[in-house]
């Protein structure tokens, strides 16, 4: 029964947050200042998403050369940088990854 | 991004019938295909997961199908297992889930104007991959269908892989230690290398990913979130500076 709470409560929030600021009788009018701090929130907010994935697997801050994220990670960005190819890329440094986990 | 300039290809090749729903659609699903299928291991990952801590196949499908947020949904269920209460569980969504609040502002001149159904049905659907395809669009640019498209193609595929994970995760244990979550970080890297291009792009996501690693090290609730905001803010005043300087 708790779970079930838990699901629609998570489900509540979630929704709300998305919603909010798409409701127009919320009165709100953005200044382009803030339109132009809105524009960094791609790249803002998905690297702090990937920041503790990458430099701390299983929580705990890892900068060694052992850590195969991190290593991931490098080699990702290379591959698009390289191959100006977002799926090729996702795929090949996802093969890196389970391949150097499977060697580490 | 190769994900825009495919987007910007099909634009120009199908100009004459771009504004028509049904093409409009097909174009946001084929440019959400790749980040639908690199959410694979991501979605197997929350499937099982949810079988491991004991939730019903029923209930791990409904925190997909219901909440339809990643992270949130893996955190919620490894505090499910770690028996925390349901108030610390909400809050932590909250916490978790409130760079949404920046993805409905940016997409409010857009968004808002649409008709009450529209503005629910893309609401629910607004993920971080929604808002990485759509945000560069403005209102003119702006096709509800081509949105639709790529948020609806994303919700079939996560919720699919999550009933794979569901159906996997009974037989095979131990798949949450296989490492599947790098998947997420290998999607968000494609998505951002393209975008730093300009100063103020790389001083915005070297703040950000600094800031994220301190404030999950010091373990603050809101960590990512505020890692996120400072990034932005460095981006902003960087820009305004950078502007000033150039101009």
């Amino acid at each position: 029964m708790m779970v079930w709470a838990v699901i629609f409560g998570m489900g509540a929030l979630v929704f709300l947050n998305r919603y909010v600021f798409l409701e127009p009788r919320l009165p709100v009018r953005l200044s382009s200042n803030v339109r132009q701090f809105l524009g960094f929130a791609v790249p803002g907010m998905l690297t702090a998403i990937c920041g503790p994935i990458v430099f701390m697997p299983d929580r705990q801050l890892n900068l060694q050369w052992d850590n195969p994220y991190l290593i991931s990670s490098l080699v990702a960005v290379a591959l698009v940088i390289y191959t100006r190819n977002t799926l090729l890329s996702m795929l090949l440094s996802m093969a890196f990854f389970f391949l150097l986990r499977w060697w580490l | 991004m190769l994900a825009k300039s495919d987007i910007f290809f099909s634009v120009k090749s199908v100009m004459s019938n771009s504004h028509l729903p049904r093409s409009a659609f097909l174009r946001g699903a084929v440019a959400i295909l790749p980040l639908s299928l690199a959410t694979a291991p991501w979605g197997l990952l929350a499937g099982s997961m949810a079988i491991e801590a004991n939730l019903t196949p029923l209930q791990g499908q409904a925190l997909s199908g219901i909440v339809f947020a990643g992270a949130a949904q893996l955190v919620a269920i490894g505090m499910l297992k770690g028996g925390a209460g349901i108030f610390s569980i909400l809050l932590t969504t909250l916490l978790l889930t409130s760079q949404h609040l920046l993805y409905g502002m940016s997409l409010r001149s857009v968004i808002s104007p649409l008709p009450g159904r529209w503005r629910v049905g893309l609401g629910f659907l607004l993920t971080d991959e929604l808002f990485a395809l759509t945000s560069q669009y403005d209102k003119q640019q702006f096709n509800r269908w081509y949105a639709l498209g790529v948020g609806l193609t994303f919700y079939i595929a996560w919720n699919l892989f999550t009933l794979a994970g569901i159906v996997l995760g009974s037989s095979i244990p131990g798949l949450e230690h296989m490492g599947l979550d790098f998947s997420i970080a290998a999607t968000f890297i494609a998505l951002i290398t393209p975008v730093v291009r300009n100063v103020p792009t790389v001083a915005c996501v070297a703040v950000s990913l600094f800031c994220s690693v301190l404030f999950s090290y010091w373990q603050l609730g809101s960590a990512l979130v505020l890692a996120g905001l400072a990034g932005m803010t460095t981006g902003f005043l960087c820009n305004k500076f950078y502007v000033r300087q150039t101009a």
